[in-house]
């Protein structure tokens, strides 16, 4: 094929997945309607996530005015925020359960998206892009993760980074170094300290927010500008209007969402969840507390580790990662109802390993 | 070859070495609440530090002043109750016990850790998280942490404390978001008065 | 004497006539429970007067009923910072309404001829005294500031004390008279309900407030286009209200319980001078810590040998914990041979620190994920997760003349000859390891 073909073929291709001459009030306001089904809960899905990413950067923008990222003033800082600063506590308790939330949503959403085939041509990108900002979320929730520089905060990081580094095992020759060299570039120095502490703060501070407000511009224009997807295969018998009603309804999902976040973080400090010798500042020269786990959403990749051979593990998490990326061309023939029962499939495994994983790992080591 | 006399505390550990032997952890409670809570704990649930009074770091043996080592004197001849007491190896919580029972009794204690719940003070709650002292040794939480408690005691506590603030809360969503959609409603009413209108004209 | 009668007797007297007086009404004259409204013969100044009269004492009323029937809501309600003075400003203001609405419709009831000739005695008393029971209210609310909080404590107890059939005046007997007055007022007015106008009490259209808008069905073509319009104008002028109002209570809200938190936040904790000195303190100690770990790091860089511990302080089964070349941990025992036994202590798994008690078998544990390591080989247990063996590290035994008197690097033999009586003299130190091996 020759330039010309194959440039006027991509411009084609890129003119029907962001289909920008939509951009119009009359398009995405007035006329625009959202199919009423069984799976139409789904929808809400997308913007919940978004609520709790924008409390994220609220309540982040706020620690940030207290918060020392130093290894000898980041633990008392937050402990400042939390005993000293007026209404500080609740700040902190909303940043950290707004975490778990936002990434329990997003991976439901991830898991009904797919199972209404919502990847399905001409929405492909927004599917890539929805996976690049899954994967940023993550980053965030693990950046976030290490600043309180406590013992669970650090021990737990030191452990995940370690992952990285036992890839070099399976690597051949030369290449075998260069995992130990990106975990090192990733912490800075040769082992979890300052350095670490200074690139983590600069991810999760600007980096990363960065990053994902500007895939979310693009997942977002590309969601508004095609419209919410059919979501079944039978063509919907009824469609609300996008404004008011959809909207209305979506801002009332807001609202309960925020007061059930603000109850909870009002009324359960999150920690009291852990063992409190996990909170306490991080001590290199003295011992390590029991009990250290990186944090819940990543107990469906962790507990596997702990059980199978790593090799096992790190050969299903790239094919995850593959399938993940590719899904709208690896599925995009498969029945809607073929992808239900895999997702469905999917959110158990999920739901388990992530509920009783410890069970689990428990059972296999005896 | 150069070498180094860093260490100079070490002198005063070895000092310490020299005290009488009844000091030190009391390993039989740890391992009482582990078992009985279930959740893992160190040391600072009664002491200063968390690796307990043996070393030579702060609220440690090997770190103390003139001045402490004459507090820890009074505090470890405390053998009867109701002296008040402020040992420096021992956190506020550490103190409270030795005042309610006496050293004594908590030498004794050792052997039936399950006893020690029952002889404090049941209604004491020296962190305010509405969670007894003695309901926080049994589960394994701090008792000087607010935030750490059984989190569905906790959560009951803080939320009839917090009642009002909630219905205030909740008042305010339930006002704002019913006001924000007969707004929208309104809007959308009124431009489809305003297209009804241009298609009658 | 006169309390007992204005504050036992009077409110008793009062609650029966009014009981049995509207029961009687109620059945007997049923079609007698309204206000027999004058609007059809005046209603300019009816507006005027009826409109800010009702709002302005049905919202003192609201207050008056909250307090009284959830007392301990209202507390702490009043607990929110800016509530108070909120509702006393709201009170005040609605008192004044109150009153500007009874004096149009006093004068009106005076001056207007039509509305004249209805009025009968017992509608000028009533307005009457509504007035000076506004006046007198407001005169209270204002001498004896924030009644909305004191109430609850006097005269609440106070009513249900007679609502319980156990009245206790001592809850109101210290009050001023003018308070007094406002109580006795009070009474009289409720006593006169079943005898006036006022029986319009029981006939309050609340079923308004819920009612839906009437639907008018024309049955000419002109009426039917102008009615779409219509309707629609009115549906969206109803829906900028409800938006409006509950806009604007969730701002009102908001502004009383935000704005304060947010301000504060923002400017941050003032705590007093106790306070302060122990964060520094705290501050101060952590920084202090920093230090010697930035001591340590410097300490190895330069140096070829770092002191561990004299070799009197080494035991077989509690190994010390130290700092080794690598900034790593690692811990110093004795052997059983009566040589030093220098191993590091971060396990080989995923780098957790291994505890210094050595068990039956002559191995020590990392607690993170269990993996016992035998001390004199560093190799972890069969099935352990941890599968490199933890490393020995080099050491020197140095005597009280700082001359070395023997060494044992990992996986060489001993160098140097180990004297037992001079041993308890000398110290233990930790060898800089060469950047290549050789």
């Amino acid at each position: 094929m020759n330039l010309l073909a194959f440039i006027q073929r991509a411009e084609a291709y890129l003119g029907e997945r962001l289909p920008v001459h939509k951009l119009s009030y009359d398009a995405m306001v007035r006329k625009k309607e959202v199919p009423v089904h069984r799976l139409s809960w789904g929808y809400y899905l997308g913007g919940l996530a978004l609520f709790f990413f924008a409390v994220q950067v609220v309540t982040g923008l706020m620690l940030l005015f207290y918060y020392q990222p130093t290894v000898s003033d980041a633990h008392a800082s937050v402990e400042y925020i939390t005993e000293h600063v007026p209404a500080g506590a609740l700040v902190r308790n909303m940043h950290a359960w707004a975490s778990s939330m936002m990434i329990a949503v997003v991976m439901v959403h991830l898991l009904t998206t797919f199972a209404m085939k919502a990847f399905a041509r001409p929405r492909e990108l927004t599917w890539v892009s929805g996976a690049v900002l899954l994967l940023v979320t993550f980053g965030l929730g693990f950046t976030g993760y290490l600043l309180p520089w406590h013992q669970i905060a650090v021990n737990a990081t030191k452990i995940g980074l370690q992952s990285i580094e036992e890839v070099g095992a399976y690597l051949p020759g030369a290449l075998s170094e260069w995992p130990r060299l990106i975990k090192e570039t990733i912490q800075g120095e040769a082992s979890v300290g300052q350095a670490t502490l200074s690139r983590f703060f600069a991810l999760h501070v600007v980096i990363l927010p960065l990053t994902m407000v500007a895939v979310l511009v693009w997942h977002l224009l590309s969601v508004q500008l095609h419209g919410m997807s059919q979501g079944v295969d039978e063509p919907p018998k009824w469609k609300e209007k996008f404004f008011p009603t959809f909207f209305i309804k979506d801002l009332s999902v807001w609202g309960v969402a925020f007061m059930v976040l603000f109850v909870v973080a009002l009324c359960l400090p999150f920690e009291s969840f852990y063992a409190y010798p996990l909170f306490e500042p991080f001590d290199p020269k003295g011992s390590t507390p029991d009990g250290i786990k990186p944090e819940w959403y990543f107990y469906f990749v962790y507990y596997p580790l702990e059980i199978l051979p790593f090799w096992v593990v790190l050969l299903l998490s790239l094919v995850a990662g593959v399938v993940l990326f590719l899904t709208p061309w690896i599925f995009r023939e498969t029945s809607r109802r073929t992808l239900r029962l895999l997702a469905a499939a999917a959110a158990l495994y999920l739901v388990v390993m992530t509920l009783f994983g410890e069970q689990i790992y428990r059972l296999f080591k005896g | 070859m150069k070498i180094s006399f860093h260490f100079q505390w070490q002198w005063l550990s070895l000092a310490a070495c020299l005290l009488p032997a009844a000091l030190g952890a009391y390993p039989e409670y740890h391992a009482f609440v582990v078992k009985h809570s279930g959740r893992p704990i160190n040391c600072a649930m009664c002491h200063r530090h968390p690796d307990g009074p043996d070393g030579a770091a702060p609220g440690q043996l090997g770190r103390l002043t003139p001045e402490a080592q004459e507090r820890l004197g009074r505090a470890r001849s405390a053998f009867e109750p109701g002296v008040k007491v402020d040992s420096p190896i021992l956190n506020e919580f550490g103190n409270h016990m030795v005042q309610a029972l006496g050293r004594k009794q908590l030498m004794e204690l050792k052997m039936a850790p399950e006893q020690l719940a029952e002889r404090l003070p049941a209604d004491s709650d020296l962190d305010g998280d509405g969670i007894p002292n003695v309901r926080e040794f049994l589960d394994g939480t701090h008792p000087l942490n607010r935030n750490d408690g059984h989190p569905w005691l906790l959560f009951r506590h803080n939320l009839s404390r917090n009642l009002t603030q909630i219905a205030l809360t909740l008042a305010a969503t339930a006002a704002g978001l019913w006001g924000l959609g007969h707004l929208l409603r309104g809007f959308a009413s009124a431009t489809q008065l305003k297209e009804e209108e241009s298609e009658d004209s | 004497m006169m309390d007992a009668f204005l504050f036992v007797g009077l409110p008793y007297l009062s609650l029966l006539l009014f009981v049995v007086g509207c029961i009687w009404r109620a059945r007997r004259e049923k079609f007698t429970l309204s206000a027999r409204s004058s609007q059809f013969l005046e209603d300019r100044q009816l507006l005027f007067g009826s409109t800010p009269w009702h709002i302005g004492i049905g919202v003192v009323l609201l207050g008056h009923i909250m307090a009284g029937f959830l007392p301990k809501v209202w507390s702490s309600l009043l607990t929110v910072p800016g509530a108070l003075l909120v509702v006393e400003s709201v009170g005040v203001a609605c008192s004044l309404l109150a009153i500007v609405g009874l004096s149009v419709l006093l004068v009106r009831r005076l001056t207007s001829g039509k509305v004249q000739a209805v009025t009968t005695p017992a509608d000028l008393v009533v307005v009457g005294l509504l007035l000076a029971q506004v006046v007198v209210g407001l005169l209270s609310a204002v001498h004896y500031r924030y009644g909305a909080a004191w109430s609850t404590g006097t005269v609440v107890p106070y009513f249900w004390s007679l609502v319980k059939l156990e009245p206790d005046m001592t809850y109101v007997s210290g009050f001023p008279p003018l308070f007094k007055l406002h109580l006795t007022l009070a009474w009289v007015i409720i006593l006169l309900v079943p005898f006036t106008r006022l029986i319009h009490l029981l006939a309050l259209p609340l079923q308004y407030l819920w009612r839906s808008p009437i639907l008018v069905l024309w049955n000419n073509a002109r009426r039917r286009r102008e009615a779409v319009v219509a309707v629609a104008r009115a549906e969206t002028r109803r829906e900028f209200l409800k938006g409006a109002a509950g806009v604007a209570g969730a701002g009102g809200l908001l502004a009383l319980g935000v704005m304060e938190k947010g301000v504060n936040y923002f400017r941050g904790p003032q705590p007093d001078p106790e306070v302060e000195a122990a964060l520094l303190s705290k501050k101060l100690q952590r920084l202090q810590q920093t230090a010697e770990e930035r001591e340590l790091e410097l300490e190895r860089q330069r140096n070829e040998m770092i002191l561990v511990a004299r070799y009197s302080e080494l035991t077989e089964n509690k190994g010390k914990y130290f700092i080794d070349y690598a900034m790593a941990p690692a811990l110093a025992f004795k052997d059983k041979d009566g040589l030093p036994l220098l191993i590091s202590a971060k396990c080989t798994h995923l780098g957790c620190t291994v505890g210094s008690e050595v068990d039956s078998q002559g191995r020590i544990l990392c607690p993170c994920h269990v993996s016992y390591f035998d001390l004199r080989t560093g190799r972890p247990n069969e099935g352990a997760p941890a599968k490199a063996p933890l490393r020995h590290i080099h050491w020197a035994l140095v005597d009280s003349t700082g001359k070395v008197v023997a060494r044992k690097a990992p996986g060489k033999p001993l160098e140097g000859t180990v004297d037992p009586a001079t041993l308890a003299q000398c110290s233990v130190y930790i060898v800089k390891p060469r950047s290549n091996a050789a």
